[in-house]
């Protein structure tokens, strides 16, 4: 916070070091005014333009680390993920963000041998494919959902065959029943998995995630529903959740595991990086991801200034014909003794309200169209995405002022040129 | 402050191309005098009080008030000397509509120093209430023409000068507000002991100056009766 509070001082000082010097001395804030509010319909033009471009690029700093944020908020639960080789990117949607795909299973010889391993805290089987409504239906364990939501908001965790437990924002209550179709969206087969009624009995915390939106169920219930084993031997069918039996164990998309020592997930992401499996970190995919779309996002944030010095000079450009409105009021002042600096001080004045207006209410309206933006993503993806206003974007705004505020300099240094007699006489 | 004599010896004032716009060979007015420029429409009064006031760039020759060469001046010394020895009345007031008649009478508050700024706002108080301005707090663009003038005149005593320079100062007005407006800035100028120069085609205020100068195609006849 130091850091920031300097660099946002350093970027200011400029903007305040040429006020300080140009109005030392004198006070032309009435003058200055009373001109503000006589051209108030356009000096309102100018404001709204320069506020548009201010909200512009501060909006998409803004919007853009909160989608990143949220993202990777939504990964933070998933330490390592292991699945049958292929796309990290593709495994990473399906299991962390319930963008399902068609992938290869992991038997159960390898989910033994995960959930075997001695440093390993939590090997949780995620299986998808079904859904309910617009829900997909994921099969798990108890222990998965725990890890994932901490304790339950309401109810408890599923026990048995034929409960489940829900997501925050799952529209079902408690005690409420349903059966699960086979696939989701508009190719689900309501009628495949008929008889496989479920209740109800729990509903997570907020993650906000995809999983916010999701049914959890026993990964068993996934199984038996497709008419494969359960993961359990016989004697112990009824059971719900690890250990697993091998010679039972009917498959998985992906293993979510879990490590109490960090140095742990490292060893078991080289030990199960295999021709027959893939290791991952989400956080590392995700990373990558960002990385691609924060070359995309400096791209972008260069347009945003460059669109925003663009709309300056032109607001400055009209500011040079703005003051012809003036120019003989300005010659007035030279008539009677004002000093030129003071003349200099009233037009730079004048332009540097518009500016930090403008600067001020773009800030405001950037913050507002972020929240309205990052609220319907939010919506659309069930990615929670929450963007505010930080220290990059108080850069971007000080940084603008400053530079802005220098070239307002000039329109100034025009309007001291002007002819007097001319313009008194205008 | 009492008024500045004033000797011009010379002056010659160009515009573009060259073209002479007034020549003055020789122009001398007592401290306290009240002289009126009068002459036909383009002759070059307003030319010759805007040069006297040091406003003209391209004005050669002698300029001396009192002891100050205007001529000579640079321009930074031209406008401090009218910030402390000139007080300027326009034809069309020219004043600041968002800004109170205090305001406006005080406006070279703005720009003089700190220890001016009391003096300056309680000057133009005293003479906008002598003018018979009572809400000096309004705005002055609900202000009648007449009571813009005398705002104007409030503004160009504020500092005390010793000098007013009037540009057509009854153009806008009626015939009975302009009477009233001569008569009030003739009374402040001479109770001040202020030299007063005012370019005017208005008869009633000619009439009421000490002598007239006339200007016909940019040249002086300095001395010449009052028609």
């Amino acid at each position: 916070m130091v850091q920031d509070s300097l660099v946002l001082i350093t970027l200011l000082a400029p903007a305040v070091l040429v006020g300080g010097v140009v109005t030392s001395g004198y006070r032309p804030f009435a003058l200055v005014g009373s001109l503000l509010w006589r051209y108030r319909w356009t000096n309102l033009v100018f404001i709204a333009l320069i506020a548009v471009s201010v909200g512009l690029g501060v909006g998409l700093t803004a919007q853009e680390r909160g989608l990143r944020q949220g993202t990777a908020r939504a990964a933070d639960k998933f330490d390592l993920i292991v699945s049958a080789p292929g796309s990290e990117i593709t495994m990473l949607f399906a299991a962390v963000y319930l963008q399902p795909s068609d992938v290869p299973l992991l038997d159960g010889a390898t989910y033994d041998e995960i959930s075997s391993n001695e440093t390993v805290g939590l090997a949780a089987p995620i299986a998808y494919g079904d859904s309910f409504d617009s829900f997909p239906v994921i099969g798990t364990t108890p222990q998965f959902v725990e890890h994932l939501s901490g304790s339950l908001a309401e109810g408890h965790m599923f026990t048995r065959v034929g409960e489940a437990v829900v997501g925050a924002a799952v529209e079902l209550p408690l005690a409420a029943h349903f059966i699960p179709a086979h696939g989701s969206g508009e190719e689900a087969e309501h009628e495949a998995h008929a008889g496989a009624e479920t209740a109800i009995v729990g509903r997570m915390t907020p993650t906000g995630s995809p999983w916010d939106k999701a049914i959890l169920v026993p990964v068993e219930a996934v199984w038996e529903v497709h008419g494969l084993a359960n993961g359990h031997a016989p004697e112990r069918e009824l059971q719900i959740g690890p250990p697993f039996d091998p010679a039972y164990f009917p498959g998985t998309p992906a293993v979510m595991v879990h490590a109490d020592a960090l140095w742990a997930n490292y060893a078991l992401k080289s030990e199960f990086t295999t021709d027959k499996t893939m290791a991952f970190f989400p956080g590392a995919v995700l990373s990558r991801l960002h990385g691609l779309m924060g070359d995309v996002r400096q791209i972008m944030s260069l347009m945003a200034v460059v669109t925003q010095v663009l709309v300056t000079a032109g607001v400055l450009t009209g500011l040079v014909v703005l003051t012809r409105l003036f120019s003989r009021r300005l010659a007035l002042l030279r008539a009677i003794g004002a000093p030129g600096r003071f003349v200099f001080a009233v037009v730079w004045s004048y332009a540097a309200t518009l500016i930090a207006g403008g600067a001020l209410i773009g800030l405001g309206a950037g913050y507002v169209a972020t929240g309205i933006i990052s609220r319907e993503i939010s919506r659309r993806t069930d990615i929670l995405v929450q963007s505010g206003l930080a220290w990059p974007e108080y850069h971007l705004i000080a940084g603008f002022v400053s530079l802005t505020l220098l070239l307002a300099l000039v329109p100034a240094f025009l309007a001291l040129n002007r002819p007097v007699i001319p313009d008194l006489r205008s | 402050m009492a008024g500045l004599p004033l000797e011009v010896r010379n002056l010659t004032v160009t515009g573009s191309q060259a073209r002479i716009l007034v020549r003055a060979d020789v122009l001398s007015i007592a401290p306290g005098e009240a002289i009126g420029i009068r002459g036909p429409s383009g002759a070059g009064k307003s030319t010759l009080l805007y040069a006297l006031a040091g406003l003209h760039p391209t004005a050669c020759g002698g300029i001396r008030w009192g002891g100050a060469d205007l001529v000579a001046l640079g321009e930074g010394e031209r406008t401090r000397f009218r910030r402390e020895h000139v007080g300027m009345v326009f034809q069309d007031f020219l004043l600041f509509e968002e800004l109170t008649a205090a305001g406006n009478a005080g406006l070279a508050a703005a720009f003089g120093s700190k220890r001016e700024v009391a003096s300056i706002r309680d000057r133009a108080g005293a003479v906008l209430e002598r003018l018979g301005i009572r809400e000096a707090r309004r705005n002055v663009d609900s202000f009648s023409g007449g009571e813009r003038q005398r705002v104007a005149i409030a503004r160009a005593l504020a500092n005390d000068p010793s000098i007013i320079l009037a540009d057509e100062p009854t153009a806008s007005l009626d015939r009975e507000t302009a009477d009233r407006m001569i008569s009030d800035l003739l009374d402040l100028a001479r109770s001040g002991g202020k030299t007063l120069i005012a370019v005017s085609h208005d008869r009633a205020l000619l009439d009421r100056m000490d002598r007239c100068i006339d200007v016909i195609d940019g040249c002086l006849r300095e001395g010449a009766g009052i028609a």
